[in-house]
């Protein structure tokens, strides 16, 4: 579908609009019902069959502790309290875990944990080094969305129509992330928001995938009018995002007979710094111009030496009115220009389109419940974090060239997803239901099982970690002078318990679209575990010395110290090793700090299991 | 190069194992018990033959321009205001503000035929750091990674990359090649010194690897396994000695001096302090360079830092008598524009562009390559990437063609493609 002219374009979104009332796309699987537990129903008796098929039997529920923290990390961000424990094991079965699924979705940490999450995604392929001032900005507009659960269509819109100063406005970040530009815009909307690399067709067509280096420079286009421009307020620096609709006089149309022919005033063939401040915006490069362009040296440009002015080579696409395509070829050339064309349903506006305009039917076709990736792309995220595998892996590297495992569950979490206008919520509560989520981990002695036949275990990302020290050493408070003197961008106007997450974060946070298996942990980190002062502020003082002190029984001591740090209680085997250690060392405070050292040093803790 | 003697602690399941006369082999096959003395001896040979060999990388983030650098145009209005000056060897021009580096001409080849494709920061940085372009579905291990794991000596406590700002990471190759990422040049860095005596840190660790064991056996074994051998090199390096070379206190102000008392200067310094304790790959990053704008300004205050600590580190290798083995590498992502632009600055231009090479059995003293009068081309002697990563190869004594193994069984070679340039070997 091309369209040619702005009525066309109204058309166009008079067609795409009436669509996103929830009506079931083709693509998708029919529903018998769209409600949570119905669907996670559904899920779980895809799956069975599968197994059934493949003749494997899934991996037992996972215990009750096991379940109260994988979930309390999943939708709150930490591990739980002993308490919160002691609560879950007593409460009657019928029922108890789809009510804490649901209590757990209504707390604030639940939408800082995720806002912290895309925070993340965003941020750690920031190609504007300067954008990560704004992450506590866009964290936060991000935790309201979520707190509202406002539907990701919405959020999606939201980020990629945004305008405004980048220090008010949060949902500037994803565009400032890429300081505007054109083509990185184009490759992060496509492999954020739709799971689909096609930045990969940036510099040449691939053999074996559908979309082709046009598709993804027709993508950019609908991008060239995005602008980032700095503003200096007294001693405050920001950024502001806008719309760049006007010619900007480098690059683009610029006509030199034209611009000649309007400041020549007195029609001497010579244009002076004088006639020069006709234009504003060329009055004030003059003296710049003339330094480049002024090849006799007369103090004035003839007609030849404004012709011979250099024009910017590269990087056309930013700051001109429309996107040109580079010649690779002749990376100096200014390229072809290019109409912007969304892949999937070849939906385009023309030429001359104005930039919120271009950006909202962008936002609309990429949003519409007939675009099959975008649903699926969100779900194949939240279904990886939380049972540790994604359909696709890596999980923002979709597409029809890729297979996906059990693509029917996929497809009917994604049209339950539409069906429910893309609630958020109802996916958290859908996925956390499933017998898929809930199973045990596979222990050694058997045969590796296929997919989502049990839970894989994976790393905790920074937010998680923190979270969780705090909750063992009950309070961050002691953690101050050592984590503070991190250095890094994005902490200025932080309150100190901010800035100490924020320096946490940047020696533990990853890239959330890594895959498990290539994040593996640091030695700086592990250095932090060992030897700062946060680990060992765990040290005879506080919790542990009121421990202690309230018994001389070592099994009772052991117990608490392990449900506090991993949830559970020690195997026989682990109190034994203990046991011994204690015997060892001699001095029983002692012995208790190296314990509560291994613990928090230990894999487990760092594991959602 | 000195060697500390010094105790390895490694991390078995059954406690801490304290050895200080087993050096050259790894901690975890020795636990295992899978070596045989034999074994263990010939292991010792090939670390011998690899000893001592390393590389430092001054990496230009942002791409210079190698107008302003080391392929001036004074004669052609692309050369801009730049003017060239002589070095210490004749015939041998470079850009003002360079003026220490070409008293050590002597010793550097100049690359100034250097053509790729990637003109953008990322995907350029990621290609000329792992040797691979970006691809979504493979993370490809630095070539620093690779280096570290072809020629580090097990007797090193340190990691054996370093690197003074981030940078690409070990991908599949392991916690054990991982960076070790220096913020502060010449501060100890945090966390490195333990809080609590070498006895007790010894007694933790023992006691940790006990307890560990059983979340292996409940489905934790890889992520075990990966946290032991992170604690592991984690361990060797809270309790070494070694530790000292990251403190450069103890150097003459005279040295520090010269090497200058900025973040690249100590960064240099640093790097010289952790080859000679036998680190194999040091990369010291230098922010900047992407001069869209105000060229002159910004390239000469980058030289006023760049030039001397440069300088300094190779005049200061070679008076170690560690020249010879290292090779010092002055590169950037990508060159500038020939033509500048309205705003006075130069754009991205991947298709001709310069580095500086140094030591490691380089022949200095020499050029390789050249541009048109104009810079838009490379005139003579292409260099690729793939060859430029081969030629560093055979500077470190590494088979370039080696495969590492990717988790998905693919086999992934060091450099694929590419050529030595022979003639940067005397």
């Amino acid at each position: 579908m091309k369209v040619t002219s702005l009525t066309g374009l109204l058309v166009l979104l008079a067609m795409i609009l009436p669509v996103k009332s929830g009506e079931k796309p083709e693509f998708l699987p029919q529903l018998t019902s769209t409600d949570a537990l119905s669907v996670a129903e559904q899920v779980d008796s895809l799956l069975d069959a599968s197994f059934v098929e493949q003749g494997v039997t899934p991996t037992a529920p996972a215990h009750d502790e096991d379940f109260l923290r994988r979930v309390t990390l999943d939708l709150a961000g930490r591990i739980p309290t002993p308490a919160e424990l002691t609560r879950f094991r007593q409460a009657g079965e019928a029922g108890k875990r789809p009510l804490v699924i649901d209590k757990l979705l209504e707390t604030d940490e639940y939408a800082a944990t995720w806002a912290s999450y895309w925070r993340e995604v965003i941020y750690s392929r920031a190609t504007e080094s300067r954008s990560r001032r704004s992450q506590g900005i866009f964290q936060k507009w991000m935790t309201e969305q979520l707190s509202e659960n406002r539907p990701w269509d919405e959020i999606t819109i939201d980020l990629l129509t945004a305008t405004g100063d980048t220090q008010v406005e949060g949902s500037t970040g994803f565009l400032f992330a890429h300081g505007g530009d054109p083509a990185e815009l184009a490759g992060e909307t496509s492999r954020i928001f739709l799971g689909i690399q096609i930045q990969c067709a940036n510099c040449h067509d691939h053999p074996y995938d559908q979309w082709k280096r046009q598709d993804f420079h027709e993508l950019a286009a609908f991008f060239p009018r995005v602008r980032v421009r700095s503003q200096k307020d007294g001693d405050k620096r920001t950024f502001i995002v806008e719309s760049a609709d006007k010619e900007r006089g480098r690059g683009g149309n610029f006509d030199p007979q034209r611009v000649f022919k309007f400041l020549d005033r007195d029609r001497d063939g010579k244009l002076t710094a004088e006639e020069a401040q006709r234009n504003k915006q060329f009055g004030k490069r003059f003296a710049r111009v003339i330094e480049i362009g002024d090849k006799d040296g007369d103090g004035a440009l003839s007609q030849a030496e404004i012709k011979n002015l250099p024009m910017p080579q590269q990087g056309q696409g930013r700051g001109t009115p429309e996107y040109f395509m580079p010649d690779l070829d002749n990376p100096s050339e200014p390229g072809t220009k290019t109409e912007p064309v969304f892949f999937v349903d070849e939906a385009s506006v023309p030429f001359g389109t104005k930039d919120l305009d271009r950006r909202s039917s962008l936002a609309d076709a990429m949003t519409s419940p007939e675009n099959p990736w975008f649903a699926r792309a969100f779900v194949n995220r939240v279904w990886a974090e939380m049972v540790g595998q994604g359909f696709y892996t890596p999980i923002d590297d979709m597409g029809p060239e890729r297979v996906a495992q059990q693509q029917e569950v996929l497809d009917t979490l994604a049209a339950g997803f539409v069906a429910n206008a893309y609630d958020i919520k109802w996916l958290f509560r859908t996925i956390a239901n499933t017998r898929a989520y809930q199973r045990s981990v596979q222990t050694e002695d058997e045969e590796p099982l296929p997919a989502f036949a049990a839970m894989t275990p994976t790393r905790l990302r920074g937010d998680q970690i923190y979270n969780s020290i705090a909750q063992v050493l009950g309070g961050m408070t002691d953690a101050g002078p050592n984590l503070a003197q991190g250095k890094g961008m994005g902490m200025r106007g932080m309150s100190g318990p901010e800035r100490q997450r924020a320096a946490f974060g940047q020696l533990f946070n990853y890239d959330p679209s890594t895959p498990q298996a290539d994040i593996v942990g640091s030695i700086p980190q592990a250095l932090f575990m060992m030897n700062s002062q946060v680990t060992n502020a765990a040290s005879g003082k506080g919790q542990l010395k009121r421990l202690l002190k309230s018994t001389d029984n070592d099994s009772l001591a052991l117990k608490a110290i392990y449900v506090r740090v991993l949830s559970r209680k020690p195997t026989d085997a682990e109190l034994s090793i203990c046991q011994e250690h204690i015997t060892d060392v001699e001095d029983r405070t002692e012995a208790y700090e190296n314990i509560l050292w291994s613990l928090m040093n230990s894999s487990e803790f760092l594991t959602k299991r | 190069m000195h060697v500390t003697r010094h105790e390895q602690v490694g991390l078995t399941r059954r406690g801490v194992s304290r050895r200080s006369f087993l050096h050259a082999v790894s901690a975890g096959a020795v636990a295992a018990g899978t070596l045989s003395f034999r074994d263990l001896l010939s292991l010792q040979a090939a670390e011998l033959r690899k000893q001592g060999r390393s590389m430092i990388l001054l990496w230009m983030a942002g791409g210079p321009s190698q107008f302003e650098t080391f392929d001036p145009k004074p004669d052609h209005e692309n050369g801009g205001q730049t003017e060239a000056i002589a070095t210490s060897v004749p015939g041998i021009r470079i850009a003002n503000g360079w003026e220490k580096t070409a008293q050590v001409m002597d010793d550097i080849a100049l690359i100034r035929s250097m053509t790729n494709k990637e003109g953008n920061h990322q995907r350029a940085t990621y290609q000329i750091h792992t040797g691979y372009v970006p691809s979504g579905s493979v993370k490809h291990p630095s070539f620093a990674s690779s280096i570290a794991k072809q020629i580090s000596s097990e007797d090193l406590d340190l990691p054996a990359f370093v690197s003074v700002g981030q940078t690409e990471g070990a991908g599949f190759l392991g916690v054990e090649y991982e960076p070790f990422v220096v913020q502060s040049p010449g501060e100890m860095p945090r966390n490195v010194a333990a809080t609590v005596t070498n006895d007790r840190v010894k007694q933790r660790l023992g006691l940790f690897s006990k307890l560990e064991g059983e979340f292996a056996e409940r489905g934790g074994r890889d992520i075990v396994e990966s946290q032991r051998q992170l604690y592991n090199k984690t361990a060797n390096l809270v309790l070494s000695e070694q530790t000292k070379a990251f403190d450069i206190s103890e150097e003459p102000d005279e040295l520090k001096a010269a090497y200058g008392d900025t973040e690249f200067g100590r960064g240099c310094l640093l790097a010289r302090r952790l080859v000679e304790t036998g680190v194999s790959f040091v990369e010291v990053r230098k922010q900047g360079w992407d001069t869209h704008e105000d060229l002159y300004d910004r390239v000469s205050n980058l030289s006023a830092e760049v030039d001397p600590a440069y300088a300094t580190l190779i005049t200061d290798l070679k008076q170690r008598g560690l020249l010879e083995k290292t090779v010092v590498v002055w590169m950037g992502e990508f060159g500038r524009t020939p033509k500048i632009t309205p705003r006075g600055g130069r754009n991205h231009y991947p298709r001709a562009f310069n580095l500086a090479l140094a030591g490691g059995g380089i022949k200095g003293g020499q050029i390789i390559g050249s541009t048109t009068d104009d810079g838009s081309a490379v005139e003579d002697r292409p260099v690729s990437v793939p060859d430029l990563l081969c030629s560093l190869c055979h500077s470190l004594d590494v088979n370039p063609r080696h495969e590492h193994i990717s988790p998905l069984g693919r086999p992934m070679k060091i450099v694929d493609g590419g050529e030595v340039v022979s003639e940067l070997f005397a």
